[in-house]
């Protein structure tokens, strides 16, 4: 598949951008379409522990999972639902185990779309398994096995095929526990862009042969695992600037798979995907609020602000007072996605989604630059240098600096801005010669970190 | 575009309760009195990997012995770190930095010496077979080292066989086990089952992503570690004679 970067911003300005509503909608399913003129829930969950023994029990986990989300959709009347299915390692690394799965599921989807009428898809996201016990291997064997499980999802009835991809993680896991912001601008906006453009390639040409949608990826390997570290505002793990620092350069890494030929729904936990938004006009999947049964944010209403599917990020499966964890989960959503479909054919949505924003935009640093206005900005700052991976994520950092330094209204500890000021000079005083700088990271990383292997990057 | 006063609506109590101390001032008033391991002790809180040598060849030349220096200087060194960072004056970042200087300060030390100080104890880490996510596992050994304790990193995805084999051969005093899936965590209570059928009876501190206190409840060996830091403070915990039963009352925080 070619290539194409984006140089330009899909909306004219940032308040064009509302819930429900992307510039280019994806058809994909069972009647359903996204970022056409309202929002679905997008249920996400795992199996329990026990169910991954054997290959009968993870299907018959999915078949239960699946026949309680369409039931209680059904019972409460939301006219439409997205199931994502992200693969344990044995349904990736066993094809056939995920394509089982898949089969179980959309056959149950279909039973209730032919009886009920309901619109819903069903997303598969195979597990990176491009990696041995102690080293990435983004490309050979593994890379075949994880086309070989998208292949075979997408022949038993997935409708959009999605990954939460590994590149760079070696470099960005040693760079995040040091202050390292160049490491990261190296790990996220570099290695991950060219391993995300190799990786999506390959699933477009997938997706595109069996006539399925290539939705989506994330940097849940990176960004999310420093928003995890920085965790809650008493956290003393990591500071939150420099969390939303590897959040705007995850902005600029995304992109790439929209680049190799992705063309949304984005996947859920890429809080980056408003930027994503701003400049592809694709519809993406968010979470906040409705996924603190995975994990805590701090911008649990905000995020909420543009979603074309609305999510709850994982949750396990099992039961509690109000029926299992995906019924009780599902609905949350859904009456979610009921009043933000009011408000857009009332014609309130930009109301809501001021009210969305305005509550979490000064809870944090991270909230801060995800307020759609501010995404704007950084998504402008990633264009303007769009043809060069290292430019546009280093332009991504600098303009999230400046953003925060002269915001107006949001507090912020010492340490913070301390972390923030030494980032922003680190930044400043980086080279503006992508080869120079790739020439010496090479060098530093290599060095540094004994499971950096160049060759996964064609290095 | 709509812009509401946050009064009311939320608060940053990071903000509103960070401690007027800057991380240095708090840190002075922790360093040793001696000149030469205080120095040694500046260059291991500023993470200084070349200031920390430089400062053990000054002591070496005069005439510090250097496995003394290890506990003398180094340590505490890292202790003034550990501590502040248990007080939230600093951050991990800083510890991760110190505790990769410390370590090229003891190799240093043992090179000088010709022979290795005795650690506080011995522990050995690994993240569940079919898990590859280690950073959690990486954080959990980081901070074992930085508090003393000898780390066997028996890295990840690690099969259960591997585990037992190593726990029989090291003795260690603690066992950890982290993971990030649901599935994978499934191991820790095979692991669990095989030490007991050899008849080892000994702490296995499982945490990470999607472990819980409820799915390591149901194992007799395992206890619960919601945050990394738990790990140093359970290792002292057991060096000060606390049972199974004491651990788990202690960390099984919900």
């Amino acid at each position: 598949m070619a290539v194409k970067k984006f140089t330009t911003m899909a909306y004219n300005n940032a308040d064009e951008m509302v819930f429900g509503r992307a510039k280019s909608p994806v058809k994909a399913g069972l009647d359903l379409e996204i970022g056409a003129g309202y929002t679905t829930a997008e249920v996400n969950y795992a199996p329990r522990p026990e169910a991954g023994e054997t290959k009968e029990k993870l299907v018959n986990e999915y078949q239960r999972i699946t026949r309680d989300i369409m039931a209680r959709m059904v019972q409460v009347g939301f006219p439409s639902v997205v199931l994502e299915t992200e693969h344990v390692q044995q349904m990736t690394n066993n094809p056939t185990w995920g394509a089982e799965v898949a089969h179980a599921q959309k056959t149950i989807m279909e039973e209730y779309h032919e009886e009920y009428g309901i619109k819903c898809a069903l997303r598969h996201t195979p597990g990176d398994i491009r990696e041995d016990k102690d080293f990435l291997q983004l490309r050979g064997d593994k890379y075949n096995v994880v086309m070989e499980s998208f292949e075979a999802v997408a022949d038993a009835g997935a409708d959009l095929l999605s990954i939460e991809s590994m590149g760079g993680k070696e470099i960005f896991d040693y760079a995040v526990l040091r202050n390292d912001i160049p490491g990261m601008l190296y790990a996220i906006g570099v290695l991950g862009s060219m391993d995300m453009e190799y990786l999506w390639q390959g699933i477009a040409k997938v997706a595109q042969q069996k006539n399925v949608t290539p939705a989506g990826d994330t940097d849940c390997a990176q960004a999310n695992t420093a928003m995890f570290i920085a965790g809650g505002l008493l956290d003393k793990n990591l500071a939150h600037t420099l969390a939303i620092i590897a959040r705007s350069l995850a902005g600029a890494r995304t992109l790439s798979g929209y680049e190799a030929g992705a063309t949304g729904p984005g996947k859920d936990c890429g809080y980056e995907n408003i930027i994503i938004k701003g400049i592809t006009g694709m519809p993406m999947a968010f979470e906040g609020k409705t996924s603190t049964c995975a994990h805590s944010d701090v911008m649990g209403n905000l995020i909420m602000q543009c979603c074309d599917l609305w999510s709850n990020e994982s949750v396990e499966y099992h039961a509690e007072f109000g029926g299992t964890t995906v019924q009780c989960w599902s609905e949350s959503l859904s009456y979610d996605c009921a009043l933000m479909n009011t408000a857009l054919k009332s014609g309130n949505e930009k109301i809501l989604r001021d009210l969305l924003m305005a509550s979490d935009r000064f809870r944090d640093p991270q909230s801060y630059i995800l307020a759609y206005d501010n995404a704007f900005k950084v998504g402008q700052a990633i264009v303007k240098d769009g043809n060069d991976i290292y430019l546009r994520a280093k332009n991504a950092a600098t303009e999230c600096c400046n953003l925060l330094t002269g915001a107006e209204g949001l507090e912020m500890t010492k340490f913070e801005t301390n972390a923030l000021n030494k980032a922003a000079a680190e930044l400043a005083a980086l080279t503006s010669d992508s080869e120079k700088f790739m020439s010496d990271c090479m060098e530093k990383y290599k060095a540094e970190v004994k499971v950096f292997k160049p060759e996964n990057y064609a290095l | 575009m709509l812009i509401v006063d946050k009064e009311g609506i939320l608060i940053r109590y990071n903000v509103k309760m960070e401690k007027s101390m800057t991380p240095e001032d708090a840190a002075a008033e922790l360093y040793p009195k001696d000149e030469l391991n205080r120095a040694i002790a500046e260059a291991i809180f500023e993470g200084e990997e070349d200031d920390v040598i430089d400062g053990l060849k000054a002591a070496i030349a005069a005439g510090k012995d250097p496995i003394s220096l290890i506990d003398d200087s180094l340590m505490v060194g890292m202790k003034v770190v550990t501590e502040l960072y248990d007080q939230g004056v600093i951050f991990l970042p800083n510890v991760m930095m110190s505790a990769d200087a410390m370590l090229e300060g003891i190799e240093f030390c043992k090179a000088e010496a010709g022979s290795s100080p005795k650690p506080k104890g011995k522990v050995v880490v690994h993240v569940a077979e079919g898990d590859v996510h280690d950073i959690g596992k990486s954080i959990v050994a980081a901070l074992l080292r930085a508090n003393g304790y000898e780390v066997v990193d028996l890295g990840r995805d690690v099969p259960v066989d591997e585990v037992i084999a190593c726990v029989k051969k090291e003795s260690p005093m603690m066992l950890t086990g982290t993971a990030l899936m649901t599935t994978t965590m499934f191991a820790f209570k095979e692991v669990n089952d095989r030490l007991l059928e050899a008849g080892i009876r000994m702490p296995f501190q499982c945490g990470g992503g999607a472990v819980n206190q409820d799915f390591v409840s149901t194992y007799e060996l395992g206890v619960y570690g919601e945050e990394a830091a738990d790990a140093p403070k359970m290792a002292d915990a057991i060096l000060a004679g606390k049972s199974l039963a004491e651990l788990k009352a202690t960390f099984h925080k919900h």
